[in-house]
């Protein structure tokens, strides 16, 4: 890479960024604020919304659901996904049902999650939970059926016993896919957590989405959308950062051509 | 001290049947250095599986000392093609891997794996990742991996097939010196004859389709063989040539 490349590619993103912005500052002029609002009155109205606190209270029971309903969904979607890539009949029993529930669009299952817990932040961390389950599930199962016969092999031969081999070789040898799954859960688990606050709640990020854009006040309404979109951010940023800190060798390996 | 006797497998895929080892004997002394040579598929590599316990054989019986074995033996470490090192654990690590298996303190571990690690050289790169190291280095890392265990019987699986020629050279030198040292008895797999013929005491030759020895040749040069010339002795030079002839490379020769 050339210093004209480096250059180009730090200054042609923020030069389309700084246009983009601009453009729709100059929107505003004509355009009727209900429509898309302008950057400078999001930006007023973030500030607001942080002051008068009512973004800090959505944050905190939107965090709240989210990370809890993950913690149980990966914790359990790691567990079920260790039984059935390691025991043949739990794969064979389970299968079908976990490629159903994954294949599922599970909004659908909202209602029934109303009926079931009514309107309650129980309701929310259950569907946060049951969103966040399968893809993490099906990738610990397919990471550790297909651990490499190599490493298998040095467990065996070096006498580890099954529960071992298992420990200290299988779980490791699956932390790729295994993360390739929590990745997917946790994109999984905003849109969870905004979709059952629009449906079954009077708190958090989701529930001002759908207020604010009820009484078409847009600026805030963005205001929102740009909280939400760093919480997005911010998933994706510490995952990276557990990889790196306690995972280096996954890039590592790669990189040296084993 | 340990023997192959009658050592068969078969491979079932579905309604064919591929004979790997037909009715392999093999016996090798206390401190003996063997090599098993022969053509890809000839059922070398099966055949050391067979004796470390990894692979089940469909007949026959590995006796150690006078006891046939059953599963993993102990007194047995494997030394891999591929090395396999676990990415996820640093190299003494996994060097500890095997007396971990064996129930060892962790205190005692590390120690005994550093020590180990200086005997290949590698004890200042303890702590790294062992994805950060050579080839060369990688195979060192494997071999001690291995005889942390304290092993009586070294198995080694084609080790340095995947280095360069000087790198190899080097570890052959290296692992005569160890086996001297440690009076090692090592079962090692090659298809390269001049290597077998640096290292072993004897050779056996393997032909495939069935697999099976045809023939155990005695090298009869004296050690240590990296203080002379071997490939230039004539009789390495009369060996190689009968070595070659008795694998009938020449007639496979297609073109």
């Amino acid at each position: 890479m050339t210093r004209a490349d480096r250059w180009a590619d730090r200054a042609l993103p923020a030069a389309a960024l700084v246009s983009i912005v601009a453009a729709w500052q100059l929107s505003g002029l004509f355009l009727n604020p209900i429509l898309i609002s302008t950057p400078t009155a999001v930006a007023a109205e973030l500030v607001d919304l942080g002051r008068n606190g009512q973004i800090w209270l959505a944050l905190g029971a939107s965090l709240e659901e989210m990370v809890i309903g993950m913690a149980v969904g990966l914790t359990v979607g790691i567990g079920l996904g260790v039984l059935m890539g390691r025991y043949t009949i739990v794969a064979r029993v389970l299968f079908p049902y976990v490629n159903f529930f994954n294949a599922t669009p599970l909004v659908v299952i909202i209602p029934l999650v109303i009926i079931w817990v009514g309107i309650t932040t129980q309701a929310r961390l259950l569907f946060v939970f049951l969103i966040t389950l399968w893809p993490v599930l099906l990738n610990t199962a397919a990471g550790i059926r297909n651990v490499d016969r190599g490493y298998l092999d040095v467990g065996v031969a070096f006498g580890l016993g099954e529960r071992d081999v298992l420990r200290k070789i299988s779980l490791p040898a699956a932390t790729p896919f295994i993360l390739a799954g929590v990745r997917i859960s946790a994109g999984l688990a905003i849109i969870g957590m905004i979709v059952s606050e629009m449906e079954i709640s009077f708190v958090g990020l989701g529930f001002l989405l759908v207020s604010f854009g009820n009484s078409f006040e847009t600026a805030k309404l963005l205001a929102v959308v740009i909280v939400t979109s760093l919480l997005g951010v911010l998933n994706v940023t510490i995952l990276k950062a557990v990889q790196s800190r306690w995972f280096p060798w996954i890039g590592g390996v790669a990189g040296a051509g084993h | 001290m340990l023997e192959a006797r009658g050592i068969s497998k078969t491979y079932r895929s579905g309604a064919s049947e591929v004979v790997a080892l037909q009715d392999v004997d093999l016996s090798v002394q206390g401190g003996e250095f063997v090599s098993l040579v022969g053509p890809s598929g000839c059922g070398k590599t099966t055949l050391l599986r067979i004796i470390d316990g990894l692979t089940p054989a469909s007949g026959g019986a590995i006796i150690f000392d006078g006891t046939p074995l059953t599963g993993v033996s102990r007194e047995m470490a494997f030394v891999f093609q591929d090395i396999n090192l676990l990415p996820w654990r640093s190299v003494v690590e996994n060097v500890e891997i095997g007396l971990e298996g064996r129930g060892i303190a962790k205190d005692e571990r590390r120690q005994r794996a550093l020590e180990t690690l200086r005997l290949v050289g590698l004890e200042t790169v303890a702590t790294r990742p062992p994805y950060t190291l050579s080839g060369g280095m990688q195979q060192r890392v494997g071999v001690a991996r291995a005889l942390a265990i304290q092993p009586k019987v070294l198995l080694m699986d084609e080790p340095f097939v995947h280095l360069d020629n000087f790198t190899r050279e080097t570890l052959q030198i290296e692992l005569a010196k160890l086996w001297r040292r440690l009076g090692l008895t090592i079962i090692f797999v090659t298809h390269d004859v001049d290597e077998a013929i640096f290292l072993s005491d004897r050779i056996a030759l393997f032909r495939s389709s069935p697999g099976r020895i045809t023939e155990v040749a005695t090298v009869g040069l004296r050690h240590p063989r990296w203080e002379f010339n071997v490939r230039a002795d004539p009789r390495a030079i009369e060996l190689r040539e009968h070595i070659i002839d008795a694998l009938q490379v020449r007639q496979s020769v297609l073109v």
